[in-house]
């Protein structure tokens, strides 16, 4: 069991992020190609967090009980989202991207959660077992 | 605690002053069992020493890693060498027997003593048989999981019939797990012969569901964006079918009936003139 | 960090060595682009294969890079991308708006721009 949290506050920190999240991947023992999955939709909810959140932080936890797994929890005390349907529908961006960090991050993993209350912030729960 | 910790002390010393006779009546006992007909006496020697050793040790520290790590190494060994979980577990149960037997003989004068001895001994014994029967269930669960693993990988060859052409032929059914496994085998096929044109032959794939269609369409699009066109060949009737009902959009997928008419597209497709031999 | 821009007969050449940020990555499409009216390439190669994550907003700058070069008239590959990394962009929904002409190496995409300005044809994306 190991857990991290780091400081999300400018693009710089969004790659050391996920750079950080691509090493407790393979040390876990996931594949090169779901180790790029993890460290993609680390990336799409990091940026969330420096574009719409003004900054937040990441953590990385190890999960291993009887099952192995890597749970990534990212917090902002920004806005907030208002229209969830929309933001997980994908293909919806407030600022020019491609519209796909929410969706794009919840089908690279096994499980998302995200609880989002309007000017308090948004925290995003993701999780990827290892099989 | 403190009381635990004198019994502990003055039990681990006892076990270890007459280690020699214990040992010997166990590896008597488990003789007449016929549980260590395989093992060589040097190997008995060997192992009952080290096994006898690891839990008074673990007894005298409370430290139940060293037991983890022996008895992880013995169900490797077990398994390999066909040494059954049940003889070895029988084993362990009648290191058990003995010890118990011998603690009740020596405090059987102070029936209280005897009690708190027990209170102390107990809970650790349990904890080595578990410790023990946990690391042969993984060990088991460990092999199984890469048998399968192989057989994933042997399931699905990438043949390689031009220096730019790979076929993939599919057999047998397909469920996520497998489907996962070829789009990855086949992408990284596709860079390590660096070929432009793949084809996935589907003849002996017997159904087709919406899960394997999409995995089917994930892979064609990933091999494009690594550069390379993928031609799907030998799609049957009922499957064609099935896929139009299913609402597939088929128009993403470059098909062809047969895997010899596959071939012939992807010869067009890279301008390979094949002459033939008359 | 700054990222050279190579040129040969008459395409660019770059090839994305290390993670760049978003900032680093703006700036390098305002050097390509000025490279490219500065010599009047007709085609320009961007090389990945070093990169072991692209995530949408990477995607969505090459994609700028590639219209914004083609409109400028020097066609645009792709190339080098790794397998995870495809296959991971594939399932982080990208499908619809990838419209970049990829190939498996720089020798292949060098020949694809030299194809495609032979033939006068443009590179189709099926």
């Amino acid at each position: 069991m190991s857990e991290d949290t780091l400081s999300v506050r400018n693009e710089m920190d969004i790659i050391s992020v996920r750079g950080f999240g691509r090493n407790v991947a393979a040390q876990l023992g996931f594949g090169v190609v779901d180790q790029c999955r993890i460290t993609t939709a680390i990336s799409e909810l990091a940026r969330n967090i420096v574009v719409h959140g003004g900054g937040g932080s990441v953590t990385i936890k190890t999960i291993q009980n009887d099952k192995k797994g890597i749970e990534i929890i990212c917090k902002d005390k920004g806005p907030g989202i208002r229209d969830m349907e929309l933001a997980l529908k994908g293909g919806f961006s407030t600022v020019g991207g491609l519209g796909i960090g929410l969706s794009g991050a919840k089908r690279l993993m096994d499980e998302f959660q995200i609880t989002s209350f309007t000017g308090k912030g948004t925290t995003v729960m993701i999780r990827k077992w290892l099989k | 605690m403190k009381e635990n910790e004198e019994i502990v002390i003055e039990l681990s010393g006892l076990l270890e002053d007459n280690a020699g006779d214990l040992k010997k009546q166990w590896v008597k006992e488990m003789t007449e069992m016929g549980l260590l007909e395989k093992l060589t006496p040097v190997e008995i020697e060997q192992q009952s020493s080290a096994i006898y050793d690891t839990c008074v040790l673990t007894l005298k520290t409370g430290m139940y890693e060293a037991a983890k790590k022996y008895a992880r190494e013995m169900a490797k060994k077990g398994v390999l060498e066909a040494m059954t979980v049940d003889q070895i577990i029988m084993g362990m149960l009648k290191l058990r027997d003995v010890y118990g037997r011998f603690i009740f003989s020596e405090y059987k004068k102070d029936v209280e003593k005897l009690y708190e001895v027990l209170g102390v001994y107990e809970p650790v014994a349990n904890r080595i048989l578990s410790i023990v029967a946990l690391s042969f269930v993984e060990e088991r669960e460990r092999v199984i999981k890469e048998q399968q693993q192989a057989m994933l990988a042997l399931s699905t060859p990438v043949l390689q019939i031009r220096d730019q052409i790979l076929v993939l032929p599919l057999i047998g059914t397909i469920d996520s797990a497998r489907a996962a496994q070829i789009v990855e085998q086949l992408l990284n096929s596709i860079v390590d012969a660096q070929a432009s044109v793949v084809i996935i032959d589907i003849t002996g794939v017997p159904i087709i569901d919406t899960a394997v269609a999409n995995h089917l369409i994930k892979t064609i699009q990933a091999a494009k964006m690594l550069g390379a066109d993928a031609i799907i060949t030998g799609i049957s009737p009922a499957n064609a079918q099935t896929l139009v009902t299913l609402g597939v959009d088929l128009s993403m997928m470059t098909t062809r009936g047969t895997l010899r008419s596959g071939v012939k597209l992807a010869d067009e497709m890279l301008r390979i003139e094949v002459v033939e031999k008359r | 960090m700054e990222i050279p821009i190579l040129k040969i007969e008459d395409f660019l050449i770059v090839s994305f060595q290390i993670e760049l940020s978003d900032h680093e990555i703006d700036m390098l499409r305002e050097s390509i682009l000025d490279k490219i009216k500065e010599t009047g390439a007709r085609g320009l190669v961007i090389d990945i294969t070093a990169l072991k994550t692209v995530d949408s907003f990477m995607a969505r700058s090459l994609s700028s890079i590639a219209d914004t070069a083609t409109l400028l008239g020097a066609r645009t590959v792709v190339v080098g991308m790794q397998p995870a990394v495809a296959l991971t962009l594939v399932e982080l929904g990208l499908r619809i708006k990838w419209k970049i002409i990829t190939a498996l190496n720089l020798e292949s995409g060098v020949n694809l721009l030299r194809k495609s300005l032979k033939s006068g044809k443009e590179m189709v994306h099926e």
